[in-house]
């Protein structure tokens, strides 16, 4: 057995960090493709503001992440619909608020450790007990998706032509809200506030540079995802580094790499069309 | 002739000012109907008030002899503005764009089967992009783009079509098959159609009726065939009634005073649009 697998820690890592990682590509992919890229970062940040209030007052804090990450939802759903041609902006005030408010409370917090430990994750420290949520979370959430993937195909592609087919609109947007809140919340324990937007966006950003249609750009984020968290994982247990971090950059270089290939292919495709234009009329000529 | 869309002495606006006031028409099966008026005059915001998006401030919408409230439950077909540019970014192909709109017919929780597939190829036939089935639609051009979201929609057999400027940023070869794909099932299926457009040099052939909703937008010789209804919401300097006439009759109604009869020739406008042959049908 390789010596990553032989402590109990890294095998509850490896395991939350897969599912995570599947979870995560799955909403992503629905985020993006709304234009909701920065909701992520809304509300993860959000969850802070959670976090510090449940160590202030006693509860556990992931309860507060969740709770704080699903008003932090609807609020940005409501303030959207309010301000029309900039409803983009209703993701910077919820942001700043959750930002704002986490600062605040966060300087009441007796043990800043614990706070941190939300900010950059800590998924090498993850307990028996957050593994099996994690385990519960996964299943409800694949369900979910996989039950309301064409709802959600159609609302991401077009939601007001969604609507007039008859799709609940209202509905699965509130759905997709709360699963999107709970899976943060969560991904923000083990893997870190600051880096679970990361995870939503760039596998995301890098399938859709290789996919022939949606269900394959879901595929593709997927093993993206699932290959950074897990090589990241690895990486950093036997070179010393920070888990969350290590992740989120393969997962960058995953993108960097698919874009240059595609960059690269986009060059040759062009320069072999050009030569073979060249030909043709080199051949016209002589035949004229 | 059955009337499947009626709208009566409807206003609307989205503040105190009225974008549409005191509109009258209605559109029978088998019209190929437009909606034509510069820009900024509330053609779109037509589609939408039929469509369901929004209310009528005043007066009534009828669908198929029943109130507007949705098109859930409707065979109506709608093609947005800029339908195709906008599904450009999307990472989805053809067969997928139009199997969404199969949503009621495949259920909840369901993914498309054999005969849903079937049922959007035949669609992506009917437009001429059944080789482009398996293609990125962000590949294609803007006149294919367009194409493929016509089929997504026929891919639910509406039996009215409503397209919002399709015609829009798509070349003039591709306006032109566009154009006769919808002559094509408004004749060979009974399509009704009714189109917003600017373009009414190239579907004003085309169009058995046109509502017209400014002045200078209503070019009458490219209208051969069409009954002209002319329904301007500008205000008047005594009341805010809306100026509409037939081009059959040629009289101005005020429908200010009187909504149901043209006062020359004292026939009920609507009557006009009875008596006034399809022609080119």
């Amino acid at each position: 057995m390789p010596t990553i697998l032989q402590y109990a820690y890294m095998q509850r890592a490896l395991l939350v960090g897969f599912l995570l990682a599947l979870l995560v590509a799955c909403l992503g992919t629905v985020m993006v493709h709304k234009r909701l890229s920065l909701i992520g970062d809304a509300l993860s940040h959000s969850s802070l503001a959670g976090v510090a209030l449940g160590l202030l007052l006693g509860f556990n804090p992931i309860i507060g992440a969740i709770a704080a990450c699903v008003v932090a939802a609807f609020c940005i759903e409501g303030i959207r619909k309010k301000l029309g041609n900039h409803s983009e902006l209703a993701v910077a005030i919820v942001m700043s608020t959750g930002i704002g408010l986490a600062g605040v409370m966060s300087g009441f917090v007796k043990s800043a450790a614990d706070f941190n430990s939300f900010l950059f994750g800590s998924i090498v420290a993850i307990s028996e007990m957050e593994t099996y949520m994690v385990i519960v979370l996964a299943l409800v959430v694949l369900l979910a998706f996989f039950l309301l993937y064409k709802e959600l195909f159609y609302i991401s592609f077009d939601e007001q032509a969604a609507a007039i087919s008859g799709v609940p609109v209202g509905v699965v947007n509130a759905i997709f809200t709360i699963l999107t809140a709970v899976t943060i919340s969560i991904a923000a324990r083990t893997v870190g506030a600051l880096i679970v937007s990361s995870l939503m966006v760039v596998p995301v950003a890098a399938a859709m540079t290789i996919a022939r249609s949606y269900k394959t750009t879901i595929l593709w984020a997927a093993v993206i995802s699932i290959t950074s968290t897990i090589g990241g994982l690895v990486l950093s247990f036997y070179c010393g580094l920070k888990p969350g971090g290590t992740i989120v950059l393969i997962a960058v270089a995953w993108f960097l790499i698919l874009y240059l290939l595609k960059w690269l292919r986009g060059r040759l495709t062009s320069g072999n069309r050009s030569a073979d234009g060249a030909k043709r009329a080199s051949e016209e000529s002589k035949g004229a | 002739m059955e009337k499947v869309i009626e709208v009566k002495d409807m206003s609307f606006g989205y503040t105190r000012e009225k974008v549409l006031e005191h509109v009258d028409f209605y559109v029978e099966k088998g019209d190929f109907a437009l909606i034509i008026g510069d820009n900024g005059v509330g053609k779109s915001t037509m589609v939408k008030l039929l469509l369901g998006v929004n209310t009528p401030t005043s007066g009534e919408i009828l669908v198929g002899g029943k109130k507007i409230r949705s098109l859930k439950d409707s065979h109506i077909g709608y093609l947005p503005q800029n339908g195709g540019s906008r599904a450009a970014a999307f990472p989805a192909t053809c067969e997928e764009i139009v199997l969404s709109s199969l949503y009621r017919e495949i259920g909840f929780g369901r993914m498309p089967g054999k005969k849903h597939k079937a049922i959007a190829l035949e669609a992506l036939k009917t437009v001429g992009m059944e080789a482009k089935r398996k293609a990125l639609i962000g590949e294609l051009s803007g006149g294919q783009q367009q194409r493929v979201m016509l089929a997504r929609v026929l891919a639910g057999s509406p039996e009215v079509l409503i397209l919002d400027e399709p015609t829009v940023g798509v070349d003039a070869e591709s306006v032109d098959r566009l154009l006769h794909i919808l002559h094509h099932l408004n004749i060979e299926k009974n399509v009704t159609i009714l189109m917003v457009t600017h373009d009414v040099d190239k579907a004003g052939p085309f169009a058995n009726k046109v509502l017209c909703l400014s002045e200078g937008a209503c070019n009458e010789e490219a209208l051969p065939q069409a009954e002209i209804i002319h329904a301007h919401a500008h205000k008047h300097a005594k009341g805010e009634g809306a100026h509409i006439h037939s081009a059959n009759c040629k009289h101005e109604v005020d429908h200010h005073h009187d909504s149901e009869h043209c006062p020359e020739c004292n026939h009920h406008e609507h009557d006009h649009a009875h008596d006034h042959e399809k022609e080119g049908k």
